[in-house]
């Protein structure tokens, strides 16, 4: 089936893209990690999902490379995002989308448009980034953080939502024999304050909150969100492809 | 004569014949080592002043004026002019803070006449009242030009990076000569609008790096209305306390003038005054959105954010805060914020 | 109104006493259990008992100050003495903020001034301050609705933008002095005259606010106070300049709670000679602060609260002791220039003359001063992010003072109330080289 419409995604650590029918249906997807050679790398993944779909059909893209997609009309994540959750969910709210080098908090509104948003400041503190620092630094991969978080007796407070200073605070917890497990739910929990900073100021009132983008996949992100912002936060089906998603959808005719 | 920002008697130094040559930094990264003299949490614009004094940056000039501003722009007079740095003449001005209360207005007064006397010897004269006159009256004529290019934005067929260097000319160019560039804009204004896109108020520190503006073009949107503390902040505009009137006395007029810009946090002006000044801009601009561009570390712009943020959502116009460091370039994230926030702006006027 | 003043006067009298027996009692039942005292420090100051007393009272008697006596919400440079003849309640928000810090609320508070759009790089104090405010959340019980924010801008402009923002969400008047910067060693005639017509101005605003008037034997008296009280600091503080110090600097950071708080009071000024004659005592007896005091340190910039106790042990161990700070010292250097006979002349001279509002040359000359008469052989400059006036200039000050004085400096990176911005790690291990440096 020739898709309507085809999204690629541009970010910091991995490409992904989708092709969606005139329903706004995925039809295809793929996700690799970054390749520095842009272009070819965009190119294999739209051939990969389109299923030998020609130039006629609408490409949208998003994330940093977006303007490297050249057949493409670039809009930017946070536009995208919005209307790939809001298309998954069908519900207005506040959208949390974390992904590798920023977080961004939109408002969405009854209509899948961008109400406001903000943005994590450049450090990478609250970012995909800060996690896979210190988890590669305490030796965990990334899918059994969930599980090894949802199973500590009680988190280890990490107070430093620095990346640098956060690594030595773990080395020094580490070497004062904290366990590990309770140290990985107190990086959680330091990072989900710091985003729910930035989701205060955004989601005034008490809309529904979502979460997204590739960090959403640790389930122990959403646990440690859900505390910290004291509400039920529903993550998006497949959240890593929302951004893709949403660029298909904003060019879909 | 080199001036920090933001605030200072302009009228006072053309009236001696001292050309002001601003440093509003200068942007981009910091020439030599004095930029470690300063820590990293401390504004990129006092860090990046004290690195081009100390290396040299500012040796054709005869002395430096450190306006108070703020607590970092203060503490930066003291540290170059007393601990290294910059050897040659140094001035300080002290604007009072708080409202123009009696007493406010009698050290006001002192102050400048203070400054005038320590700046004498340097000009070689002495300050007349006819030549404080004169410069008040050239002054007034700058403003009013500035205020009609500014408020009638729409008709100036400029890009803004055109319109914004033409302005920022008078940051350094001689008064006369700055303003038979304004004059030549007014001259050739169209007489409906030249300019499309859609229209944003922009508010904080100083517009660098300019790709900030470019940025905003890029995408189909344009500054309708400024506020920038370089820029719009200190455009007098007529009608305003000390804007007109030569047969007052000048020094009555100069302690007028320094209070009858728009209101500025270094200055101390109330944030709800702010608040309500912008709001009145976005009104008589037509602008959509609101860009906040803030220079990170600057307190005096950072504590009147929340004030401004919740005037707009009042009436419910989107307002973006950008934080800057005088970057040479701007950054790609900062890129696709000002992009999602003009994409949010015509969405919204779409719907 | 008459039974809010009785319930404030009841609460002084009263709780007081309460606290007192309370605390005897938990000694009895420490001294029962039979704990030893270990670790680096001396014995504790028995003052200290009297300080919580005092400050407890304090806080407690605000709880019922709103509708009994006027409230002023003052900042720590502030000349107070000229409120006291109104009967006005002082409320410290910088001390209160001190006090969220020591207990480690600043995230939680500073969150809720984050929602509503203040930056993470703005003060913590204010942060902490505003956050509690917005939150209503307070570690004192509760904080008395101020009639009056009193704000001088002599230790930072940050305040006027602090107590702006209150006094807009609390729709209460802002009463400011604002104290030009002072470059060279003395103020200007016309900025002095600037500062005396301020006082004058909140002589009428708070005669207002109050409903009373000042009378000038009280105006007077209270200037007294503070001169005496001011200058009984300065006792206690230079008695640390025996050897060994009788106590550290860290103590005076809590035994300056009165001398900013209750300034102009005559409680102040027997609480100073309690601790006086008790550090005299200390220092006739070979008493230390510390066990072993090996090494003299000087302190400069606002202490790191929230660490406070374990930074000082990490010293203590080491046979470190801080024998002054350049903070504490600044409520010292006020009562040479206090005169109770021209009050609001001498209290312009006397606020406007204060550490941080004065340039970097005044800044040396009282660090090299404090160096020199305490015989301190290093020193501690705490950068301290959220204080730009205090911190900018340290690069440089930390040359010159070891160059001069031939000591070892130590530039730290902190901040005094915000622990998420302290590396404890990298901080604790730069201070452990530090140590090493002077075997």
């Amino acid at each position: 089936m020739t898709p309507a419409a085809i999204g690629v995604d541009v970010g910091s650590t991995t490409c992904k893209a989708v092709a969606i029918d005139a329903d706004g249906r995925i039809l295809a997807r793929a996700v690799e990690p970054l390749d520095p050679r842009i272009e070819p790398q965009v190119e294999r993944l739209v051939a990969a999902v389109g299923g030998g779909a020609g130039p006629e059909v609408p490409l949208g893209a998003t994330g940093y490379g977006r303007k490297r997609v050249k057949a493409g009309r670039a809009v930017t994540e946070i536009t995208c995002h919005a209307r790939g959750a809001y298309a998954r969910t069908g519900r207005p709210g506040v959208l949390v989308d974390m992904g590798g080098q920023d977080t961004k908090v939109i408002r969405v509104g009854a209509a899948g448009e961008v109400l406001d948003f903000a943005m994590n400041d450049k450090c990478a503190a609250g970012t995909g980034r800060f996690l896979e620092v210190i988890l590669g630094r305490l030796r965990v991969p990334f899918d059994e953080v969930g599980a090894l978080a949802g199973g500590a007796a009680k988190a280890v407070t990490v107070s430093s939502t620095c990346t640098v200073f956060a690594e030595s605070e773990v080395i020094s917890l580490v070497a004062g024999g904290a366990p590990p497990d309770g140290i990985v739910k107190g990086l959680h929990q330091a990072l989900a304050s710091r985003v729910a900073a930035l989701a205060r100021a955004v989601a005034s009132g008490a809309p529904e909150m979502f979460l997204s983008g590739g960090v959403a996949l640790n389930a122990a992100m959403g646990a440690a969100l859900r505390d910290a912002l004291a509400r039920p936060v529903r993550v998006v089906p497949e959240p890593q492809l929302v951004g893709a998603l949403g660029a298909a959808l904003c060019v879909l005719r | 004569m080199a001036v920090l920002p933001v605030h200072y008697p302009k009228e006072l130094l053309t009236a001696l014949g001292v050309l002001a040559v601003e440093l509003w930094g200068p942007p981009g990264p910091p020439r030599g080592d004095a930029a470690g003299r300063l820590q990293p949490y401390v504004c990129a614009l006092a860090r990046n002043a004290l690195a081009f004094l100390a290396s040299g940056g500012a040796d054709a000039v005869d002395g430096v004026l450190f306006p108070h501003t703020c607590d970092s722009i203060q503490g930066l007079a003291t540290l170059a002019a007393d601990f290294g740095g910059w050897s040659r003449p140094a001035f300080t001005f002290l604007h009072p803070r708080g409202p123009p209360r009696p007493s406010a207005r009698a050290f006001l007064r002192a102050e400048l006449r203070s400054l005038a006397a320590a700046l004498e010897p340097l000009a070689g004269r002495s300050l007349t009242p006819a030549k404080l006159a004169w410069a008040l009256e050239l002054h007034a004529e700058i403003h009013a030009a500035r205020a009609a290019l500014l408020d009638q934005r729409p008709r100036v067929a400029l890009s803004d990076p055109e319109l914004y260097a033409l302005l920022r000319r008078g940051e350094w160019l001689w008064p006369e000569e700055h303003l038979a560039e304004l004059r030549a804009a007014r001259a050739v204004m169209a007489d409906r609008p030249a300019v499309q896109g859609v229209p944003i108020l922009v508010s904080g520190y100083v517009p660098e790096p300019p790709a900030i503006l470019e940025a905003l073009g890029a995408v189909g949107a344009y500054v309708a209305a400024d506020d920038y503390a370089a820029v719009g902040r200190r455009v007098v505009r007529p009608g305003a306390p000390g804007s007109a009137g030569p047969e007052e006395d000048p020094w009555d007029r100069l302690v007028a003038r320094c209070w009858a810009a728009p209101p500025c946090p270094t200055r101390s002006a109330d944030p709800g005054a702010r608040a309500a000044h912008l709001v009145a801009l976005a009104e008589r601009s037509g602008a959509r959105g609101v860009l906040l561009h803030v220079v990170k570390f600057c307190e005096p712009e950072l504590f009147d954010v929340p004030a401004i943020r919740q005037a707009f959502a009042a009436r419910g116009t989107p307002v973006l805060v950008l934080e800057g460091e005088l970057e040479a370039e701007l950054s790609a994230q900062a890129v696709t914020r000002i992009e999602a926030f003009v994409e949010l702006v015509s969405a919204r006027e779409a719907a | 109104m008459i039974l809010r003043r009785v319930q404030y006067e009841a609460a002084r009298r009263v709780v007081g006493p309460v606290l007192a027996s309370l605390d005897a009692w938990q000694r009895r039942l420490r001294r029962r259990r039979g704990r030893p005292r270990a670790g680096p420090f001396g014995p504790p100051l028995q003052s200290t008992r009297k300080l919580k007393e005092l400050m407890a009272v304090h806080y407690y008697q605000g709880r019922f100050a709103d509708g009994a006596v006027p409230v002023a919400w003052v900042t720590s440079g502030f000349p107070v003495e000229v409120l006291r003849p109104l009967g006005f309640h002082a409320v410290y928000p910088e001390n209160h903020a001190a006090i969220c810090g020591v207990q480690r609320l600043v995230p939680a508070l500073s969150d809720a001034a984050e929602a509503e759009g203040f930056s993470r790089d703005l003060c913590s104090y204010a942060r902490t301050d505003l956050g509690s405010v917005i939150a209503g959340r307070t570690p004192v019980g509760r904080l008395p609705r101020p009639d009056l924010l009193a704000c001088c801008t002599n230790i930072c402009q940050t305040v006027l933008y602090w107590y702006r923002a209150l006094a807009e969400r609390l729709g209460v008047p802002l009463v400011l002095v604002d104290t030009p910067y002072v470059y060279g060693r003395e103020a200007k005639p016309h900025l002095l005259r600037y500062v005396r017509d301020q006082l004058e101005e909140l002589v009428r605003v708070a005669e207002r606010v109050s409903g009373r008037r000042t009378e000038p034997e009280a105006l007077a008296e209270a200037a007294r106070l503070a001169k005496v009280g001011t200058d009984l600091w300065g006792e206690c503080l230079a008695l640390g300049r025996h050897r060994p110090a009788p106590w550290t600097a860290i103590d005076g950071f809590f035994h300056m709670a009165p001398i900013v708080s209750l300034r102009g009071s005559e409680a102040c000024n027997a609480y100073y000679r309690l601790l006086r004659d008790e550090l005299a005592d200390r220092v006739r007896r070979g008493v230390g602060g510390i066990r072993d005091e090996r090494h003299r340190l000087l302190w400069d910039n606002l202490p790191i609260w929230f660490a406070v106790r374990e930074l000082s042990t990490l010293f203590a161990e080491r046979g470190f002791n801080f024998v002054c700070t350049s903070y504490t010292n600044a409520w010292a250097e006020a009562g040479s220039r206090i005169d109770p006979a021209d009050p609001l002349g001498s209290a312009a001279s006397a606020y406007t003359h204060v550490i941080l509002n004065q340039d970097l040359p005044n800044r040396l000359g009282i660090l090299r001063r404090l160096a020199r008469d305490y015989a301190a052989d290093g020193a501690v400059l705490h950068s301290d992010r959220s204080c730009k006036p205090y911190s900018i200039g340290q690069v440089d000050l930390k040359e010159r003072l070891a160059a001069e004085l031939g000591i070892r400096v130590l530039l730290l990176e902190a901040d005094h109330s915000d622990p998420r911005a302290w590396a404890a790690e990298q901080g604790e291990n730069r201070l452990t080289a530090f140590m090493e440096g002077f075997a």
